[in-house]
């Protein structure tokens, strides 16, 4: 996390965050103000925001604030929201009440540049987070789905890239299909070059190591392993693997006959067939082996924005704030 | 006489999917048989807020998954907002 905390301070990029009124969110963004690793813009009631930072006797020092209600964009907002769902039946008044809410406020802010990323979801469930982001922000052109990924920080210099490691997806897709497994195999890609400088070596994780098992599920791995590497020729993609095939160099030399490739033994993303699998998995090496889990950040959109924890502490939504900013340096 | 906010409801909800408001009944799905994709979703709250000049929380209206529920969700929400 240090690492990050660097590479954001080197350009604090503006990140908005739709739930300004919200202590944890005030609390995050005048830390992450402090120390320059982002310029935050919350969204709500000026006064109430005013208030609450007096109240707990924090500085508004490089902080913007910003209400929709009263916001002198709001009519090219509107206009421009009416340009992207033409042919849907909205209304100018409906498109107004919309952006009124803070979440689609904000993603239309990234949407027309008045924002580099969004940080939301501290209140809002996931699904409106999404929601909002498809809409006004939208997916990367040949993404199909959005997903999300963690960083895992474990104390085993010997796995990923000395100990690190990207799990996907672990957060939105229930059961993705093989081409929308492809589509978060390649976003994780992409997340991991643009936050973490990797090069990277994905892994599609099944309980079968090539072959080494017949199963409807095996296919569905082998097949988004096809469609992934079609789709993107130019990252190291290799599937289907087991866990231990994909992270030990031993075990994947005597599970695999003939060449081994770049990825097995030595992969530093890891692709989880179902958020079953991800989500438990994930939620294992953190507690049962005590490795750091930053996330879940959201991909494939055009621009960078995440989802927070509902729980998530002020200094958990610092982190988010300092990688969606990174993410937002390079796009 | 002035529409009820069952007639109105159903008003509201066909013109947004483009059909006869008397195909719609109390247990119509309004995905499974309406085909409403998520973004779709916060546009029918717009139409309700704008339509009866309600605030309505995202959170709130995922839960309401049938015509029925709607009708009865506005109304619950239309006697609250009368009774404060």
């Amino acid at each position: 996390m240090d690492l990050l905390e660097e590479r954001a301070k080197k350009k604090p990029m503006r990140i908005v965050l739709p739930e300004g009124e919200e202590d944890r969110i005030i609390r995050a963004s005048v830390k992450a103000a402090a120390e320059g690793l982002a310029k935050p813009i919350l969204l709500g009631d000026e006064d109430a925001i005013n208030k609450r930072m007096r109240d707990s006797g924090l500085s508004l020092r490089n902080i913007k604030i910003l209400n929709p209600e009263y916001s002198p964009k709001m009519n090219e907002y509107i206009e421009k929201y009416l340009e992207i769902r033409r042919g849907k039946r909205v209304s100018e008044a409906m498109a107004k009440r919309i952006l009124r809410r803070p979440l689609y406020y904000g993603a239309m802010m990234v949407r027309m540049g008045d924002a580099d990323g969004m940080v939301a979801g501290a209140v809002s469930i996931t699904a409106s987070v999404i929601r909002a982001s498809l809409l006004l922000i939208g997916l990367q052109r040949d993404i199909t789905v959005p997903s999300s990924f963690f960083i895992m920080e474990t104390k085993n210099e010997r796995i990923g890239e000395d100990g690190t490691l990207i799990f996907a997806d672990a957060a939105v897709n229930p059961d993705p299909t093989p081409e929308q497994l492809a589509d978060i195999a390649i976003a994780s890609a992409r997340s991991a070059r643009a936050l973490l400088g990797w090069t990277p070596r994905v892994a599609m994780l099944s309980f079968s190591t090539k072959g080494s098992a017949a199963h409807s599920l095996v296919d569905k791995v082998k097949e988004a392993t096809k469609i992934a590497r079609l789709k993107a020729p130019d990252v190291a993609i290799d599937g289907e693997l087991q866990a231990d095939a994909a992270l030990l160099p031993s075990v994947a030399e005597k599970k695999i006959k003939g060449d081994v490739g770049p990825v097995a033994g030595r992969a530093n993303i890891l692709i989880f067939p179902d958020l079953d699998a991800g989500n438990i998995a994930y939620k294992l090496v953190q507690h049962v082996c005590g490795a750091g889990a930053y996330g879940p950040i959201l991909q494939g959109f055009k621009k960078p924005v995440s989802d927070l924890s509902r729980g998530a502490k002020a200094e958990e939504i610092v982190g988010v704030i300092t990688i969606v900013n990174i993410l937002a340096q390079g796009f | 006489m002035a529409e009820d906010v069952e007639t109105r409801s159903k008003r509201i909800i066909a013109e947004q999917f483009g059909i006869n408001p008397e195909d719609l009944t109390y247990d119509t799905h309004l995905v499974r048989d309406l085909l409403m994709e998520s973004l779709d979703r916060i546009e029918l709250i717009a139409a309700f807020e704008e339509e009866f000049d309600l605030e309505i929380p995202e959170e709130e209206a995922e839960q309401n998954v049938t015509v029925g529920q709607v009708i009865e969700y506005i109304k619950k929400k239309i006697s609250s907002k009368e009774s404060t």
